[in-house]
Parts: structure tokens; C-alpha cells; sequence
């Protein structure tokens, strides 16, 4: 008996520190990271285990490698790159692509990973891609926000110094969409 | 196994639900009240869909010897209260069929499946809960509560399983109650921190490896069910969002989960299937080396733990996978690297009598030649057309059933499949040879016809060997009736094979083909007074007027007549055939 209390206690440390690991490094990257705003164009679509989310498609989603600074010839989907992001305006835009060992410390940097290369465009994926909202409400921003409307909508962003972004707040006209 | 179904239809329900959108619109409407009965239809779609699946498995799994035990377990004990056996007579009946008196017992506990059913229910709800992102009460509060009830669950679990006595079966039910707390805690925790949903792959490993210990420790067999259908969606969803080959998924499967799955056959034949699973999900995405790895690992699981025999066929399921990916990456490059454990499976199907085990072999030999054919084909930029692929697989058909002629009173008793495996493939091939179409517009592949070839030879070889090794065969009607068909096939497929073009004679000669196979399997089934035979040569003479019969008159204008005439000589025929084949078969039984 004396055993299985020391798995049960064992289980029960291991649980916790996955949990809580899983916590901290999200929110180490809130409270250090850089605080950064994005432009987005949305729609709705249904996540199988938690529930309504907002689709987000950024406008540094796609690259144009025209007019962006950029190394390698061939970036293969999959592959791990970093987009620097400049503030401009308001919002924040990519500035050059950049493989790891390349970072600067003084710029920001986000990781992202390479979903295609066609041609110059280089589409990418920066694990922002969705925005959870309690149920049924996806349907209200969305109509708020179609490609017709005059509504702009952003997102804040944080990007720690390894590249790591979490979502933050989503903006519909620089009001912040809350569900309270 | 029915607890295991109970739980197993549950979680593939979760899985139908989260994927399919109609659950979630149920669950809306529930909420709404009142408006239920617009989506009984998914509901019922969802609730098929999973028993359908569980009911394949079912009987791949238990098939007819669960429900004949179950059957045998209701009656021995009538019997001995008729007195019409004693109790030494049902010990030794059971002992006869293999069946041990405590599988008899096992009866399903009602208690059991309500509680584990309860916990899952609890489970699902607050999984959906999550799923419906709450937003009345703060995140960090909502993280606290739902791992407090978690960590609670599981020491509530612990004590009824071990410190109490007598609640074993709700300490069971707590401790799988807590590890779907567990992912639903991970989901919470993915969803406050928006994790997209491409990396759901992530949830699934976060859930499917921190509950193993609980599997282990505290020996819980739900645990370890979920968890292994935990990893391989993560596999899936893994390999699917990143585009990559999973190595880490035949990794853990080899290295812990199948040595966890102890006694668990269930379970260890789930990981199984995860693995064949994923080596076909190979060919596809072209993951070459992953498929390998699979094959070796299952074959050498079945070299170390030699009870179990679904590791070998496994394996060699595995192997013809890898064998499809490789020609899918070079088409124009043929794979001779098969040969090698397609002939370690032949030696140990030998060595250790495995009758399930050859016809795999086999299926794969006959797999591997097409596609090797296929590659060569492609070199020379020759085209296959029906009538070389079925020819050949006559061929092929032939010197499988003279190899079970040979085989005949061998030490290892592998006659009978040789000879039923090249009976029905040579009997399939002759019946697509009887259709005219077949032969027109030839343009023979010189390379099939140089195989057949060399096929015919061996089977030349293999028929005088027949002369000369077995002495006395030829005494026996029986064996001289068999011997005749097998010549007659030969002759033909000789035929076809050097005058291909000869179209209305070739279509003749392949319908004679079939008629003699009918005659000679009923002269051969009362020969040995087989019922089996004798019917499966009826069955082909009635296939044979069918066949003829629509292909003859299908082409007239008048389709009514067609049928009319057509249904009434099957009602008259059918029922004289009938009758004489009952005649016969009484006087075969009588006998």
C-alpha cells in the first residue's frame, strides 16, 4: 500500500509540474515579450477539442520575397525561419527573413514555420492562427469583420526573445472585443 | 471485452463528436431547449458509425469462439441439472474446446459498466464544458478548479481502489475518470493561451503520456486504452500538421507501450493496428524508412515473444505496405530488397506451421510479382492489359495447386491451402477468360509472356514431380479426377498463352474450362463424400448458366423477355437442382 502512495504522490508532482510548465512558458512569453500589434483578415471554423475559435490570417502571412530581404534560395515547407518585425505606423511588418543562428539581439523576431513556396510568395505559419472565443460568439466578430465591412480588425501579439508568440487581444477598430 | 467495447464506443464517439459538426450543433440546441429533435439524424450517424467499427473488430477479434463459449456456458450447467451429463463429462467437454472455467464467470458486472459509463459521461461533460469556453469566471480561476478536481479525483481514486475495501470497481472509474480530467485540463490550458489548432498533436502527447504512469501504477487497463488511442491520433494529427514521418510513434509503441500490454490482448492488438495504421498511412506520404522500421520492429516482437502470432502477420502486412511506398517513390525501380523478408516469413511460417501465416506469405508473393512486373513494365514502356495479369495469375494459381499436391503428406500440413489458395485464384482467373471481351484487341506484354512462361515450366516440373514422388497416387479415382483438371488447365493456359489472337476458340476453350471444373468438383465431392466440394461444384454450374445466359441475351431489345424468361428458368432449374443436390448430399451423409 505504501508504494502505490508514493506513485500516486509521484503522479500527482509530475501532473503538476507538466501543467504548470505548459503555464509558465506561455506566460513568460506574456511578460517579457515584446508587445506587438498585427493586421488580420478573419473567418469561423470549429476546433474538435476546445470549442469555438476565430480563424486568423495575418497580412505578414504571405510574403513577398520581392520586397523583403531574404538569404536562402529554397525554403522547403516545414522548415523553421525567423521574419524580423518592424514597427510601422501602428501596426508591425515584416522586415527580413533570417535563419536562428543570424538573430540580432535588439530586433524582435518571430518564429515561424514554412507552409509553401511558390514562385516569390512564401506562406508562413506563426502558431497565432486562432483565437479562442466562448461558444457561438465567433459568429458575432465575424459578421463584424467581413472582407465588405469597413471594420479593421487587429491583434496583440507578444514575441519573446527566442521568437515565441502568444495571442493576446483581439481589436475590432481599436476596441477591444471582450465576452464578458 | 464488453466493458473494453462499452468504453471503447464511448471514446470513439467523442471523437465523431468533436469531428463531426452535427454533435456540436446538438449540443447547442440542447442548450437552447425544446429544439432536440431536428438532429436525432446525426445523432443516430454518430452513435452507428462508432458500433460499426466496434463490431469489425469484434469479430476479427472473438468471432465465433466468444459467442460458442458463451453459448456452451449457458447450457453445460442445464445439462448437468437434467442429469444428462455429470460434472467430470462438462469439465472434460470444456477442456476439449480449449475454454477455461473462469472465462465462463467472468460475467459483466452491471455495477461495473454504470460506474465506468458514469465517469466517462462526467468526463465528456466537462470536456465539453471547456470545449464551451466559459468566460464568467477568470482563466486562472477556472485552471485551479479544474486541476484541484483533478488531482482530488485521483486520490479519491487511489483510496476506493487500494485503501478501502470493496469499492474496487469505483476506485477504477474514478482513476479514468481523473485522466480525461487531465485532458480536458490540457485543453483549458491550450485554449487560455490560444494554441491553434494545427498543433492539436500537442494536446494528445501532453494527455497521452502523463497518464501512462497512472496505467502502470495503478494497473488500470481503461487507462491504458485511452492512451494508446490517444497516441495514435497524435500520430496522425503529428504527421499530418507537420508534414513530417512520426519515428518518435513506432519508438514509443515498441519500446513501452506494447511491454506494458502485459496480459492485455485488446490491448496490445490495439498498438498493433496503430502501427499497421500508420505503416499504410506510409505509402501515401511516401515515408519510406518509417514503414521499414514498423515491419522490423513487429516482426522482431514476434522472434522475442513468440505466443503471440498477430506480430508475424502483422509484420508481413507491414512489409507489403513498405513494398507499395518504395514503388511509389521509384516507380521505374523494382524491389528486390522484398525477396529477403518475404523469405524469412516463409521460412518461419515452415517452421513454426502457421496456416494463417502462409496464405499471407503467399498474398504477398503474388503482390510482390505484380509490382515487380509493374516496375519492369514501366522500364520498357510496355502496356498490361487484362487478359496477361489474368493469365498469369492462372499460371500462378496452377503451380500453387500442384505445390499443394506436392505438399501432400508432408510433416507440415499446408496441402489444403496451397490447393484452396490456387483453386479459387485460378477458378477466378478462368471465369474472367470465359467473358469474349477479354481477348479482343491484344497487344501481348513480352514480358508477361515470358513469366508465364517460365511459370508453365514449373508447372510442368511440379505435375511430372507429382508423377514420380508420390507413389500410388494414381490408384485413387479421386486423385486422377484432380490430376485431370489441373492438366486441363495447363493445356489451356498453354494455349492462350501462344495463340492469344484465336478469340472465338480461346473464349470456347475457357468456357469448357469452367464447365469441367463443375463436373469434375461434384464427380470429385461424391468421390470422397465431401458435401463441401460437391455444392461448390453445383455453385459453379449455376454461376456458369447465369453468366452465359445474361451475356448471350443482354444485347436483345427485349429486356422484359429477358428477365421473364430468364427468372423462370431459374425458379424450374433451380428448384430440380435443388432437389437432386439434397438427394445426393442425404445419400452422401447416410452413407
Amino acid at each position: 500500500m505504501k508504494k502505490k502512495r508514493i506513485f500516486l504522490i509521484g503522479i500527482i508532482i509530475l501532473w503538476i509540474i507538466i501543467a504548470v510548465g505548459v503555464i509558465l512558458s506561455k506566460q513568460w512569453t506574456l511578460s517579457t515579450g515584446t508587445r506587438v500589434l498585427l493586421e488580420t483578415v478573419p473567418v469561423d471554423p470549429r476546433d474538435l477539442l476546445r470549442g469555438d475559435y476565430v480563424v486568423l490570417n495575418y497580412k505578414i502571412g504571405t510574403l513577398d520575397l520581392t520586397k523583403i530581404n531574404y538569404k536562402k534560395q529554397y525554403y522547403k515547407p516545414g522548415e523553421i525561419i525567423y521574419v524580423k518585425l518592424e514597427p510601422r505606423e501602428k501596426y508591425w511588418e515584416a522586415g527580413e527573413i533570417r535563419e536562428k543562428k543570424y538573430i540580432e539581439q535588439d530586433g524582435v523576431y518571430i518564429k515561424a514555420k514554412v507552409k509553401s513556396f511558390y514562385e516569390h510568395n512564401l506562406r508562413l505559419d506563426y502558431g497565432i492562427n486562432s483565437y479562442f472565443v466562448p461558444e457561438g460568439r465567433g459568429k458575432d466578430i465575424e459578421t463584424s469583420m467581413r472582407s465588405g465591412s469597413n471594420n479593421q480588425v487587429s491583434v496583440e501579439v507578444y514575441i519573446d526573445r527566442f521568437g515565441n508568440a502568444v495571442l493576446s487581444k483581439i481589436y475590432i477598430n481599436d476596441n477591444e472585443v471582450k465576452f464578458n | 471485452m464488453q466493458l473494453y467495447n462499452a468504453f471503447l464506443q464511448l471514446l470513439i464517439l467523442v471523437l465523431a463528436a468533436s469531428e463531426h459538426k452535427g454533435l456540436s450543433r446538438i449540443k447547442g440546441t440542447l442548450r437552447l431547449g425544446g429544439k432536440i429533435k431536428m438532429h436525432y439524424f446525426s445523432i443516430l450517424l454518430s452513435l452507428a458509425f462508432p458500433l460499426g467499427i466496434i463490431y469489425v473488430i469484434e469479430r476479427l477479434f472473438f468471432g465465433r469462439k466468444k459467442r460458442f463459449s458463451r453459448w456452451l456456458g449457458k447450457e453445460l450447467p442445464l445439462w448437468q441439472d437434467k442429469n444428462i451429463i455429470s460434472s467430470e463429462q462438462a469439465d472434460a467437454i470444456l477442456h476439449f474446446y480449449g475454454i477455461k472455467k473462469g472465462d465462463l464467470k467472468k460475467k459483466m458486472d452491471m455495477v461495473k459498466i454504470v460506474s465506468l459509463v458514469g465517469s466517462v459521461f462526467v468526463g465528456l461533460g466537462i470536456i465539453f464544458f471547456i470545449a464551451s469556453n466559459w468566460q464568467r469566471v477568470s482563466s486562472n480561476l477556472k485552471t485551479v478548479i479544474l486541476l484541484g478536481t483533478t488531482f482530488i479525483t485521483l486520490y479519491l481514486g487511489y483510496f476506493f481502489s487500494y485503501e478501502k475495501e470493496g469499492w474496487i470497481n469505483l476506485g477504477k472509474s474514478l482513476v479514468l475518470l481523473t485522466t480525461l480530467f487531465w485532458g480536458a485540463s490540457i485543453a483549458l490550458i491550450c485554449q487560455i493561451y490560444h494554441i491553434p489548432s494545427s498543433e492539436n498533436w500537442y494536446i494528445m502527447l501532453l494527455w497521452a503520456f502523463p497518464i501512462l504512469p497512472v496505467a502502470i501504477f495503478f494497473e488500470n487497463d481503461y487507462v491504458y486504452l485511452l492512451s494508446s488511442v490517444l497516441f495514435i491520433i497524435w500520430n496522425f494529427l503529428y504527421s499530418y500538421n507537420n508534414n513530417l514521418a512520426n519515428y518518435y510513434y513506432p519508438l514509443i509503441i515498441f519500446g513501452l507501450l506494447l511491454p506494458m500490454a502485459k496480459s492485455s490482448i485488446i490491448g496490445r492488438r490495439i498498438n498493433i493496428l496503430g502501427l499497421l495504421a500508420s505503416s499504410m498511412y506510409c505509402i501515401y506520404y511516401k515515408y519510406e524508412w518509417l514503414a521499414l522500421i514498423i515491419s522490423i520492429g513487429l516482426f522482431l516482437y514476434y522472434i522475442i515473444k513468440k505466443e503471440e502470432k498477430f506480430y508475424l502477420y502483422s509484420a508481413s502486412i507491414s512489409f507489403v505496405f513498405w513494398a507499395f511506398t518504395y514503388l511509389n517513390i521509384r516507380t521505374k525501380q523494382p524491389n528486390f530488397y522484398f525477396l529477403v523478408p518475404l523469405g524469412v516469413m516463409f521460412y518461419l511460417t515452415y517452421k513454426d506451421k502457421l496456416k494463417e501465416s502462409i496464405v499471407l506469405c503467399v498474398g504477398n508473393l503474388i503482390i510482390w510479382i505484380n509490382l515487380t512486373l509493374y516496375s519492369f513494365s514501366q522500364i520498357l514502356n510496355y502496356k498490361i492489359n487484362t487478359f496477361d495479369s489474368v493469365l498469369l495469375h492462372s499460371f500462378i494459381g496452377l503451380v500453387l495447386y500442384s505445390t499443394g499436391i506436392l505438399s501432400q503428406n508432408k510433416e507440415v500440413e499446408f496441402a489444403k491451402v496451397y490447393k484452396l489458395l490456387g483453386f479459387l485464384i485460378t477458378f477466378v482467373c478462368v471465369y474472367f477468360l470465359s467473358f469474349k471481351g477479354i481477348f479482343q484487341k491484344l497487344d501481348q506484354n513480352l514480358l508477361y509472356f515470358y513469366i508465364c512462361l517460365f511459370l508453365a515450366v514449373m508447372a510442368a516440373i511440379l505435375i511430372l514431380g507429382i508423377y514420380d514422388f508420390i507413389k500410388g497416387y494414381f490408384k485413387n479415382k479421386a486423385n486422377r479426377l484432380e490430376l485431370t483438371a489441373v492438366m486441363m488447365v495447363f493445356i489451356a493456359n498453354l494455349l492462350f498463352l501462344f495463340s492469344a489472337k484465336t478469340v472465338v476458340i480461346n473464349t470456347m476453350l475457357a468456357n469448357i474450362l469452367l464447365i469441367s471444373f463443375a463436373i469434375i468438383s461434384i464427380a470429385l465431392g461424391v468421390e470422397l463424400q465431401k458435401p463441401s466440394i460437391f455444392n461448390m461444384g453445383i455453385a459453379i454450374f449455376v454461376l456458369f448458366i447465369i453468366t452465359r445466359y445474361i451475356d448471350i441475351t443482354w444485347e436483345l431489345s427485349e429486356k422484359s423477355l429477358f428477365f421473364i424468361i430468364g427468372g423462370l428458368i431459374m425458379l424450374i432449374g433451380g428448384s430440380f437442382l435443388e432437389k437432386q443436390r439434397r438427394k445426393i448430399i442425404q445419400r452422401m451423409k447416410s452413407e
